[in-house]
C-alpha cells in the first residue's frame, strides 16, 4: 500500500494512493483526484533525517573519494522537507546546486541495538527523496555542513510510502534523474556500500530509532546543476517518481525575501 | 530518554563558538583536513533521541573510555523566524534557558560528529525557561558548569566569536526556526570531561539552573 499525506480543502489528510492513480482517504474512505491536492511530506510526524554522503561506490570515485570505510552520516533539519510536485528554491550567487535522487527507508518501530538479521523488523517502508546540495557552502567542518544541507525546501520527498512488503528485494534497483526530460542520473541501489540493514545495525548501535526517523541512502553518480525553471524527477524503480521545481530564492520567500 | 517540554522541532548548536578556542586553532585550521579558518558558524543538530530534562540521570555511553560535557545558553524560539536581520533577531526570542551537550570528547570537527553527538538522552534542556522579556541582554550573561561541586567551566556569552542576534540572524537564513526550535549559542571550547555518577550542575546566575548526573 501507498500512504501519502496531502492538503485537500484546507486540511491535512493522510490517503493512499489507489491503483488508479486516486488518492483515498484513510478517514471515510473518499475518492479524491490528484489534481485537487497538494502533495506533503508523506511521514506524518518526521523525526530524525539522516543522510548518507559518498554511499555509492560510482558517486565517491566522482567526487574523488576513497569509498568510506565507514558510513559518512549527516542530520537534515525538518525544515528541509517538501511533498512531491512542490517547489525548491537556488540561492541567489551561487556556481552549483545538484540534486541526490535517493531511497529512504522510514523507520516504524523503536529499536536500540539492532542487529542487522533484525533490521528489516524496523523498516515499515520507502519513499523517495531530493537531497539537494549547495557546493559553493561546503566547508572543512562537520563536512556537509548545516549551510549545504539543512536549508528550507531543500529535501523533497514522496510521493508516498510504500510498505516494504510491496517492494521486496531493495538492492538492485534502478535510480534515476530526469532534469527537463532528460536523462542526468542512472545508477542502480547495486552500488550501495552500506546497505539499509547495515545502517539500521550501525545507527540504533549509537542511539535509539523512532517511527517516523528516516535514513536517505546516498545517491548514485551523475550531478547537474540547476537553474530557476527546472523541472526535476528523481525515480527508484518499484517505489515511485517524485517531482520537483526549482525556482528562485526571490519567488521562494515571497514577502519574506 | 526523557521527552522535553521546551523543545519541539530542531535544537542546533553552535561549535568554535567560543573566541579563546577559535583562536588557540588558528594553526590547526591551516592543516589538513581543514585547510582554513570556517568562514561561516558551525553547526550541529542535537536530535530528538538526545533531548532530556533537568533532574535528569544522563546514561553513560556505551563502551565510552571518557566523556565530556559543556554548557550552553539556549533561545528558546517564540515564534516563527526566517530570514531576520541582527537588529530584529532577539525580537524572536521566546526565553532562554540551559543546554547540556553530553558527548564523546570532540576529537575532529571535519565530519559530522554522530557517534558522538547523538547519544540517547546527552542534551538536557532547562531547567525553566527564563521569559525573553526578563533578560535585558543575553550577551551580559556566563554560564557556570561544576562538576561535583567544582568549577569547571565558566563561560561569558560575551566570549564568543558571533554573539546571540548574529547568529540567529545568519541561522534564519538557512532554515526557518519555528516556535519551541532551540539554538545552543556558546559552549565553552574547553569541554570538561566527566566520568560515570558525576553530578554536572550549570547555572546562569538569577536566571536559570540545570542539574544532571551520570549513570554509572
Amino acid at each position: 500500500m501507498k500512504h501519502a499525506r496531502v492538503l485537500f480543502n484546507g486540511s491535512e489528510l493522510a490517503v493512499t494512493v489507489e491503483e488508479n492513480g486516486q488518492l483515498k482517504s484513510k478517514a471515510d474512505g473518499q475518492l479524491i483526484n490528484e489534481a485537487d491536492v497538494q502533495w506533503l511530506c508523506p511521514v506524518e510526524n518526521p523525526g530524525t533525517i539522516f543522510a548518507l554522503g559518498l554511499n555509492y561506490a560510482d558517486h565517491a570515485r566522482e567526487l574523488a573519494f576513497e569509498p568510506p570505510k565507514e558510513p559518512l552520516v549527516f542530520l537534515k533539519g525538518t525544515n528541509t522537507l517538501t511533498g512531491h510536485k512542490q517547489n525548491a528554491y537556488r540561492p541567489d550567487n551561487i556556481e552549483f546546486q545538484h540534486y541526490e535522487c535517493e531511497l529512504v527507508a522510514v523507520i516504524g518501530k523503536e529499536g536500540k541495538n539492532i542487529s542487522r538479521e533484525d533490521a528489516m523488523d524496523y523498516v515499515a517502508g520507502y519513499t523517495v527523496c531530493n537531497d539537494f546540495a549547495i557546493r559553493d557552502y561546503l566547508e572543512n567542518y562537520y563536512r556537509p555542513n548545516l549551510r549545504v544541507k539543512s536549508r528550507d525546501s531543500l529535501l523533497p520527498i514522496g510521493p508516498y510510502v510504500i510498505d516494504k512488503e510491496d517492494v521486496g528485494d531493495i538492492s538492485d534497483l534502478r535510480v534515476t534523474t530526469h532534469v527537463n526530460g532528460e536523462l542526468t542520473q542512472d545508477g542502480t541501489t547495486k552500488d550501495i556500500i552500506f546497505d539499509v540493514p547495515f545502517l539500521v545495525e550501525y545507527l540504533s548501535k549509537i542511539m535509539t530509532l523512532k517511527p517516523g526517523d528516516m535514513i536517505a541512502t546516498g545517491t548514485p553518480e551523475g550531478l547537474k546543476d540547476m537553474q530557476p525553471g527546472d523541472k526535476v524527477v528523481c525515480e527508484i524503480e518499484k517505489i515511485g517518481a517524485l517531482e520537483t521545481y526549482i525556482v528562485s530564492e526571490q519567488e521562494f520567500y515571497g514577502d519574506k525575501y | 530518554m526523557t521527552d522535553n517540554p521546551i523543545v519541539k522541532g530542531k535544537l542546533v548548536c553552535v561549535a568554535l563558538n567560543d573566541a579563546d578556542q577559535f583562536e588557540a586553532m588558528q594553526a590547526e585550521f591551516n592543516e589538513a583536513p581543514y585547510k582554513s579558518a570556517p568562514t561561516q558558524p558551525v553547526l550541529y543538530f542535537k536530535p530528538h533521541n538526545t533531548w532530556s530534562t533537568e533532574g535528569a540521570e544522563v546514561e553513560w555511553a556505551a563502551d565510552a573510555d571518557s566523556m565530556v560535557v559543556g554548557a550552553s545558553l539556549a533561545v528558546v524560539f517564540g515564534k516563527e523566524c526566517c530570514r531576520v536581520s541582527q537588529e530584529e533577531a532577539l525580537d524572536y526570542v521566546g526565553g532562554y534557558t540551559l543546554v547540556h551537550d553530553f558527548s564523546l570528547p570532540e576529537k575532529s570537527y571535519y565530519r559530522p560528529d554522530i557517534k558522538g553527538k547523538c547519544l540517547d538522552g546527552s542534551a538536557p534542556i532547562g531547567g525553566a525557561v527564563a521569559a525573553a522579556s526578563d533578560v535585558a541582554d543575553p550577551q551580559s550573561l556566563s554560564v557556570v558548569t561544576k562538576v561535583n561541586g567544582e568549577i569547571v567551566n565558566d563561560m561569558p556569552v560575551a566570549r564568543t566569536v558571533r554573539g546571540v542576534a548574529e547568529l540567529i540572524s545568519t541561522i534564519s537564513y538557512i532554515m526557518t526556526l519555528q516556535p519551541g526550535d532551540v539554538i545552543a549559542v556558546a559552549f565553552p571550547g574547553n569541554r570538561a570531561p566527566v566520568n560515570k555518577g558525576d553530578k554536572v550542575t550549570s547555572e546562569i546566575a538569577g536566571v536559570v539552573s540545570l542539574n544532571n548526573q551520570l549513570g554509572q
